[in-house]
């Protein structure tokens, strides 16, 4: 019997026995098609962006930073935060390809890529890691831990349940950054002035986001002081959208939406469902709004960008070790508002409400 | 040079994934997509644990057992009831998704403050000359003792019929071994070293996060393709310095990637394709299904 084992095994192993002509070949290939690849990589979005400086320049410092950002996703938040974290940084007097080389990478939401992302940029010996939402964030922390990279984040809506900063605020390392953590009271005081009868709120939610759930809590916290009840329906990918909206509004008044990126991402199916039965949809941010939404009291991601490189500029110059630093949360809400939308769910929006918009939309864009 | 560092413990931790996927792919020529949700669910039990308070290498055994476990029912739904095999994978993938959430209590743990395997809290060992390297040490010594614990293994009468019952699935019938339960043994191996995996990994970068699962079956296949097709030459070298190698190989063209400045929008074509090139000229070369003679 064990003969018939050692000859099988022996017949197993044999297959790898043969050189093969090709096996080189196979190595190359890859290697040029990567090579290929990075010809063409240069397309106009992945161009370093041109920040438009303003401002001149205070006071130009005479040696050269070198600066990786990994940015987790492409989302138009998350692009407005990159592009107000260059201006802020013009600002200061640190501009792209004068005195400050910018290396930008995005993880199109692969967390194994943006581990990688963040650990190349360590292996470079950059000066600063800029990392952009939550997951990034964490990475780069991760990385950059036991060196002297510095690390500044944004669009992290919960620093402290990310474990980058303790419950006082203090950083827990070589790091600070700004967190975009979502005004829920002035949405909610927003929504019972549009909707003084309201009584349930609806909140659609991805159960795999963390930035959701510490947001979701703050509505729990907060939906008493403006008498409503919340009813929540987490899903686990977009292809649970379309149940998980009809079953939802059934039972709510009207929704409001989180910085969800699968929610978000659905949005034109959420809306088209919620306005065959009358029911509004509030947005989180301007983009929201812009695709339909009612009404948002939204942050604006391009002055949390700003706020960021200003706080960078600090580092950068050694005025400041960036884990001596709190994190700042970015507080000022605005209003945006969608004409058409109210419109089409015969909702009146005062005058008073109309002025206090910083932009109100007559049309809704298409997608 | 930190950039290799960076490859090498990647490619180590994630090697025990490519060993896992070598044993369910390659010798039980089964297509087991619960890899996805074991590979979180190690790290789900280990950064919990470890949360908690418990011992960081304590927290990898019962990672490994879950992970057994998950592999086990899978096995178990596909042989016992007859389900197809990759049924049986989605279905033990999707309900461990839920499972996932619950272990880990919410979708992204930190455990930044706490100690790891790799370092033992905020000692003086953190700040050795030689700590940078501590990663890549570690994970060094846990995959080289899993490689030698399978090659070991491989060699008992046990490991010899795993081996034969993907190839051919008479053969342990004929010696009157029951051709299934070394299916379902072969599975939870496979899925124990998966969640090993994660567990290393959840430790590494220090959280769980739900989503860490995506695309690791494609990723860990892609690593056992490239070790095994690439060092094809070298016969003497065993299939699991080959897998290991691979999935190095693997993390390395990634970061060359992404170190070239690759545009990140075509990052999983460069996969597919390198995936192609290494199919379909070393299956040529054969004259067999690329697929079955790795």
């Amino acid at each position: 019997m064990n003969l018939h084992i050692r000859q099988a095994s022996k017949r197993l192993n044999s297959s790898s026995a043969r050189p093969k002509p090709f096996a080189f070949l196979s190595l190359i290939l890859p290697l040029c098609i990567c090579l290929l690849f990075t010809a063409c990589a240069r397309e106009p979005g992945q161009e370093p962006s041109q920040s438009n400086v303003n401002n001149q320049p205070q006071a130009i410092d005479s040696s050269h930073f070198t600066l990786g950002i990994s940015q987790f996703a492409q989302h138009p938040s998350l692009d407005n935060c990159r592009e107000g974290f260059l201006q802020g940084l013009a600002a200061e007097g640190f501009v792209e390809g004068k005195n400050l080389t910018i290396d930008y990478q995005n993880a199109n939401a692969d967390m194994a890529v943006a581990a990688q992302i963040s650990e190349n940029f360590v292996g470079k010996k950059y000066d600063m890691i800029m990392a952009i939402a939550t997951p990034s964030a964490m990475h780069a922390f991760n990385a950059a831990r036991d060196t002297d990279i510095s690390v500044i984040y944004t669009a992290v809506s919960d620093p402290v349940a990310a474990g980058l900063a303790d419950e006082e605020g203090k950083s827990l390392g070589n790091l600070t950054g700004t967190s975009d953590a979502l005004p829920v009271d002035a949405q909610l005081k927003m929504i019972r002035e549009i909707m003084p009868q309201a009584k349930k709120l609806g909140i659609l939610y991805t159960l795999s986001e963390a930035n959701s759930e510490a947001t979701l809590a703050r509505y729990q916290d907060l939906v008493g002081k403006y008498n409503f009840e919340l009813i929540t329906v987490g899903i686990s990918n977009s292809s649970d959208i379309p149940l998980a909206t009809d079953k939802i509004l059934k039972e709510v008044d009207c929704l409001t939406n989180l910085t969800d990126n699968t929610v978000v991402n659905s949005l034109p199916l959420i809306l088209d469902k919620a306005y065959q039965k009358n029911i509004p949809v509030f947005g989180s941010e301007v983009e929201q709004v812009a695709l339909g939404c009612l009404a948002a009291e939204g942050l604006d991601y391009l002055a949390l960008g700003q706020q960021t490189g200003h706080m960078a500029a600090r580092v950068l110059r050694g005025e400041v070790q960036a884990g001596d630093v709190p994190f700042e949360t970015i507080t000022e809400a605005y209003l945006y508002l969608n004409l058409e939308a109210a419109d089409k769910l015969g909702i009146s929006l005062s005058q008073d409400c109309q002025d206090r918009a910083k932009e109100v939309f007559t049309e809704t864009l298409t997608p | 040079m930190d950039i290799f560092i960076g490859i090498l413990e990647q490619g180590l931790i994630y090697s025990l994934l490519a060993l896992g996927i070598y044993i369910t792919y390659t010798i039980l020529n089964f297509p087991d997509l619960t890899v996805d949700s074991s590979f979180p669910l190690g790290a789900a039990v280990s950064v919990r644990l470890i949360a908690a308070g418990v011992n960081p290498w304590l927290s990898l055994l019962p990672a490994l057992l879950a992970g057994c476990l998950a592999g086990f029912i899978t096995g178990i739904i596909h042989v016992k009831f007859k389900v197809k095999d990759l049924f049986s994978g989605i279905i033990v993938m999707t309900g461990l998704y839920s499972v996932n959430l619950f272990i880990a209590g919410k979708a992204n743990l930190p455990i930044f403050q706490a100690s790891t395997i790799f370092l033992p809290g905020q000692t003086f060992l953190a700040r050795a000359p030689w700590s940078r390297y501590a990663t890549i040490l570690v994970s060094a010594v846990i995959v080289l003792l899993v490689k030698i614990g399978l090659d070991l293994y491989f060699q008992t009468k046990s490991g010899l019929l795993l081996r034969a019952v993907g190839d051919n699935h008479n053969l342990p019938t004929s010696l009157a071994v029951d051709a299934n339960s070394m299916k379902v043994l072969g599975l939870a191996l496979a899925n124990g070293l998966v969640a090993l995996s994660g567990a290393v990994l959840g430790q590494q970068q220090r959280f769980f996060e739900i989503s860490m699962g995506t695309g690791s079956m494609v990723m860990g296949l892609a690593s056992v393709i490239l070790g095994i097709k690439l060092l094809d030459f070298i016969p003497k070298l065993r299939p699991s310095s080959k897998v290991i190698l691979g999935s190095i190989a693997y993390k390395a063209v990634i970061a060359a990637a992404i170190a070239l400045g690759l545009s990140p929008n075509s990052l999983k074509l460069v996969t597919a394709l390198l995936l192609l090139v290494i199919l379909v000229l070393s299956g040529r070369s054969k004259g067999q299904d690329p697929l079955r003679s790795i």
